[in-house]
């Protein structure tokens, strides 16, 4: 994936209605960008198709 | 018996000792109180003594077991709360800037459910901000590790760690989104217990991450640990997901048995490609399943090739669910915040949708397999971290990009768990062979939801096996 530059993230962060300073900048970028190059380059078969559940309750036992 | 030998004794021997008029709940609140008042000002583990409070509790404590009513293991034992957790007209700042004058009117549920034990709130612990990030974000200060104070105590619940490691307190209670009850206790050589997902309450306790939070103890012994979940577990009307399950007598489930339970070592995160596993904590991990292994537990390795993707999945889930909670802060008052929490609360804000979609599909693969696992293996072992505290970076900021990614990729080994939803336990399973300068090193021991009970049984096998919990700092 292409790494979001700097103007990617303020463009991102005015679209969020979030003002995000110079000192900020280069922190959220570095972090922002390792999360969303990590998360692409897992690849697993399937993944697409997958429901996803966020916790276990008890009525998601009780149905299993 | 010497203010010292109160202070040193553990939660249930101090329980003990009370019930039988051995020693007097107040004398220990006061060894207690010397202690904090001596280590505080170096260890920094306190953001709010409650002296005067815990005093009364102690004489009322006192009173009740003279007359006969002998509440529970804990009736007069000294407990320390991170300051995520409400307390009834007791300040609780989450460390930091923007909540640091929150007095909540009511206790948490946890925080009920200790006093209704009997047990004697004698502070409110030290955290990073909000629950993210380093030990230099909180607005109180950096706690250190008591162990090697430039050392990191582990996060997030900084303070939990280094004042139970300290003898600051008998037990404690901290919260684990991916992995902040048990970080800390490996840090610093406990026992931290993140409990399943809904079998303790959340009700109360300001939230980091819906999905992941869950309130833990962070102990000396497995029996302590046993002790303080048993107190505070169980269904409560008040948070939806706790389980209307009975909470079993975790003291009883340790017999120091462990023949015939089958242990799966998780490759992914034990093996040669483990991310950024150093040799020691591998070689302890492999020694301490020899032990488990010599006791009677059948042990092997398993594959659960999910769990190298924990970490991310886990931090982008927990990031995005954080700032959800409170979107106005982070625009209305950025300032208030520390630099690197500022930073985490932004990314979280610009993570997009798809992402996070993604992050819980990967949760259910995640779990899919463990829980397949789970069917084959009663225990599942694994480190805790790469390996033992690090040196605490005082400086604010991220870094690299590259710092960033081999943050996430160390997060795998606690987000696992989190990921999983079951419980997972850190023990301290030998030390560096640093000599005088030694740290701890730590396993997870990880078991099907809602089945505490083994792990902590395996827990207590080892630990009664091993020394390595009869180590003090140098404090």
């Amino acid at each position: 994936m292409q790494e979001l530059t700097n103007d990617d993230i303020r463009a991102l962060a005015k679209a969020a209605n979030l003002n995000i300073d110079d000192p900020e900048l280069t922190d959220v970028n570095y972090s922002l960008n390792a999360m969303l190059e990590a998360m692409d380059a897992i690849d697993v078969p399937g993944v697409n198709a997958v429901e996803p559940l966020a916790v276990i309750t008890s009525n998601t036992e009780a149905s299993q | 018996m010497t203010s010292q030998d109160l202070a040193f004794m553990s939660a249930t021997e101090l329980g003990a000792a009370f019930r039988d008029r051995q020693a007097s709940p107040v004398e220990a609140v006061e060894a207690y109180l010397e202690r904090i008042e001596r280590l505080n000002p170096s260890l920094n583990a306190y953001i709010t003594v409650l002296a005067d409070e815990a005093m009364e509790s102690a004489r009322q404590a006192e009173v009740e077991i003279a007359a006969g009513n002998h509440k529970s293991a804990l009736h007069g034992v000294p407990v320390g709360v991170k300051d995520q957790i409400y307390t009834k007209g007791i300040r609780t700042s989450d460390a930091s800037k923007i909540r640091s004058d929150f007095v909540p009117d009511q206790d948490a549920t946890v925080v009920a459910n200790l006093k209704r034990a009997g047990a004697v709130i004698i502070g409110k612990l030290n955290m990073t901000e909000f629950a993210m990030g380093d030990p230099i974000t909180s607005a109180f200060g950096v706690t250190r590790n008591p162990w090697d104070t430039t050392r990191s105590p582990g996060t997030s619940s900084t303070g939990s760690g280094a004042a139970t490691a300290a003898f600051m307190c008998a037990t404690s209670l901290g919260e684990d989104t991916g992995g902040s009850v048990r970080g800390p206790a490996a840090n610093c050589g406990l026992v931290g217990l993140r409990p399943s997902w809904g079998r303790v309450s959340r009700f109360g306790v300001d939230g980091a991450s819906w999905s992941l939070d869950t309130i833990g103890p962070i102990s000396r012994t497995v029996e302590d640990c046993a002790v303080t979940i048993g107190a505070i577990a169980g269904h409560d009307p008040n948070d939806p997901y706790t389980w209307d399950t009975p909470v079993p007598d975790y003291r009883a489930a340790l017999t120091g048995d462990v023949r015939g339970l089958k242990i799966g070592v998780v490759r992914e995160l034990t093996g040669p490609d483990a991310p950024g596993l150093d040799a020691q904590t591998r070689q302890a991990i492999l020694d301490a399943m020899q032990k488990l292994a010599e006791l009677g537990a059948e042990v092997e390795e398993v594959t659960i090739p999910m769990a190298a993707h924990a970490g991310v999945a886990c931090r982008v889930i927990s990031s995005v669910e954080r700032v959800s909670l409170n979107p106005s802060w982070i625009r209305e008052r950025p300032e208030d915040f520390h630099h690197n929490t500022r930073v985490a609360f932004m990314t979280g804000e610009l993570i997009p949708a798809q992402t996070y979609y993604k992050a819980q599909k990967l949760r259910t693969l995640i779990r899919s397999q463990t829980l397949e696992a789970l069917e084959r293996y009663d225990v599942l072992a694994m480190p805790t971290g790469s390996g033992p505290a690090a040196v605490m970076d005082l400086r604010p900021g991220i870094g690299s990009k590259e710092q960033a990614a081999s943050a996430l990729k160390d997060g795998s080994y606690r987000g696992f768990f989190s990921m999983v939803s079951g419980p997972a336990l850190s023990i301290c399973c030998g030390f560096t062979s640093d000599g005088d300068g030694a740290l701890p090193l730590a396993m997870q021991l990880a078991g099907r939801p809602f089945d505490e009970a083994t792990v902590l049984r395996v827990a207590h096998a080892y630990a009664q096996a091993t020394p390595w919990h009869l180590r003090h700092p140098p404090v």
